[in-house]
């Protein structure tokens, strides 16, 4: 069997954990920058506040109006919350694996049954997190990965379930499959969802109901995959659940416009130091760099936006190489007069370094001891102990945080106060 | 955290290894000392006089553990009515104690906002004030 828990509304819920007079009250998260809205607790939801993506400024009033609490994204606060969220999870199963900063997957193998049965196991993994971590958070249990999202989805969506659900029987699983739609469905998605429709497959029941055959052929192998999880049948290889990033981005929108050439191009070696780290992580090469730049389409003048993508030669992960390229394209982003609001890189066309067959003409342009001697150290002594000096050493585009709150779990001077 | 180093005790002369020096090393760190569930665990300074009692004094630094069950006479942290506060666990009494000298008792009432926090298994006295990671 396999569980998927997820914390409910995450970084709504994380403010809430060390700040209990905003326990009962609704509270909205901004993304970088204080730019949009990115999460909001269910009482906020409940009073019809706090869309996802919204310009906040837009909203400003209505919220002020709702009396919700309004933080900025507090990343130190929310990475170590989840890192209590997924040890408390992780230590319920004997394999798992960590999908997203809110989200885990737990697998028991084939045959573990839980003496106090799926259920009453789902629930005390539930309780569990609440009582050590202070998280809501929803469990659903399956005999499929994608099941087990679906258990997930019903545990919170569907009336009845109460944040856990555990799909057992067939009686279940058609309850919970045609009650969801087909877009709700993992690795559905939208365009997919839409095409699915016009075949007059609306809900997740559905699919499951549909002619494999015509799926695969009308769509792709990896549908007709979806539709046999949906059916109890495992296609996803625990591997392919936990498959590294095929692409991986680093954007930011800057705290102030960026107008100034060597600021712009400070930035995007900033981003690429960032992705280039996580690239060497999941231990993969990349033949491909994108780098964008935009103006903010809410400023008053014309809409300015330029990406660009470089290919190399070779497959690459070394820093100095990406940044290079990343460099030359910027002469063709960069405009004078363009007042920047954000830029970003993406790795695209990304391989495991595992399968990667050298050229025998082109070679490998990577510095591979130097790179694993700048990872080492930046792991042991903090990140940016040592960077690329293209970087810049004082950096004038650090992030707003207006409503931040404090880093109650990370920060001495920020740990809570207790009245004594 | 704190990395205690390894020192070998040492006789004067050399050739003859001090037969102590199996027992020396304490590779141990005050988290794993302290923190019996790390996940659980949280840290937060104390403010005000009212557990000076049990040896709680302002700017003492308590370590609170989620993972514990509450059993009367525990030392707990809780929120109550938006404030964490700590405080002695009369469970069978529904009050929340205080150990100052001449200080009352909480009564909880119908209509207080109150869930326990957590169980303090460690208090830590600086007896001199902490100066790194303060800015």
């Amino acid at each position: 069997m396999y569980a998927l828990c997820d914390v409910n509304s995450m970084y709504a819920s994380c403010e809430k954990v060390f700040d209990p007079a905003i326990r009962q009250r609704p509270v909205v998260v901004l993304t970088n920058n204080d730019g949009c809205i990115c999460a909001a607790c269910g009482i906020a939801k409940k009073m019809g506040v706090g869309k996802k993506f919204v310009p906040y400024f837009q909203v400003r009033d209505e919220l002020e109006q709702a009396g919700a609490v309004i933080r900025s994204s507090n990343y130190e606060l929310y990475a170590d919350m989840s890192q209590r969220f997924m040890d408390t999870c992780t230590a319920f199963a004997p394999h798992s694996h960590i999908y997203s900063i809110d989200e885990c997957f737990l697998y028991y193998g084939h045959h573990y049954q839980p003496a106090e049965g799926w259920l009453e196991h789902a629930k005390q993994i539930r309780r569990t997190v609440w009582k050590h971590v202070r998280l809501p958070i929803g469990v659903g249990i399956a005999s499929t990965p994608t099941l087990a999202k679906a258990a997930n989805h019903a545990a919170k969506r569907i009336p009845g379930f109460n944040g856990v659900a555990v799909i057992s029987d067939d009686r279940v699983r058609k309850h919970v499959l045609s009650h969801m739609a087909v877009t709700d469905v993992w690795g559905v998605g939208r365009r997919t969802g839409k095409r699915l429709n016009e075949l007059g497959i609306v809900s997740a029941w559905d699919l499951s109901r549909a002619p494999s055959g015509l799926i695969r052929k009308q769509f792709n192998i990896l549908l007709e995959n979806t539709l046999h999880e949906l059916n109890g049948v495992v296609k996803l290889s625990w591997d392919e659940v936990r498959s590294p990033k095929k692409e991986i981005f680093s954007t930011r929108s800057f705290g102030q416009r960026v107008t100034d050439r060597e600021q712009l191009r400070q930035a995007i070696i900033t981003h690429v130091e960032i992705a280039a780290r996580k690239l060497r992580k999941q231990q993969s090469l990349t033949k491909n760099i994108l780098v964008f730049a935009s103006n903010s389409p809410h400023d008053a003048v014309p809409y300015y936006r330029r990406s660009l993508v470089h290919s190399f030669p070779a497959y690459t992960a070394d820093t100095t190489v990406l940044a290079h390229a990343a460099s030359q394209l910027l002469a063709w982003i960069y405009r004078p007069g363009v007042r920047f609001y954000k830029c970003g890189v993406g790795l695209l066309n990304i391989s495991a370094e595992a399968n990667y067959q050298p050229d025998l003409f082109t070679g490998q342009p990577d510095n591979r001891a130097l790179m694993q001697c700048l990872d080492n150290i930046n792991g042991r002594y903090g990140r940016d102990t040592i960077h690329l000096a293209g970087r810049g050493i004082q950096q004038q585009f650090a992030m707003k945080r207006q409503f931040l709150s404090s880093q109650y779990t990370t920060r001495l001077s920020d740990l809570p106060v207790i009245q004594c | 955290m704190l990395k205690f180093i390894p020192l070998k005790a040492q006789a004067g002369i050399s050739g003859f290894e001090s037969p102590a020096a199996e027992y020396t090393q304490l590779n141990l760190t005050l988290d794993q000392i302290l923190i019996d569930h790390p996940a659980a665990t949280y840290l937060g300074f104390v403010e005000g006089e009212s557990m000076i009692g049990v040896g709680i004094f302002p700017h003492d630094l308590l370590v609170v553990s989620r993972a514990e069950t509450v059993k009367s006479g525990d030392i707990i942290v809780a929120t109550l009515n938006g404030n964490f506060v700590c405080k002695i666990a009369d469970i069978k009494g529904k009050k929340l104690i205080s150990s100052a000298p001449g200080s009352h008792a909480y009564q909880l009432k119908e209509g207080d906002d109150f869930i326990v926090e957590g169980v303090v298994t460690r208090s830590i006295r600086l007896h001199r004030p902490l100066t790194r990671g303060l800015s």
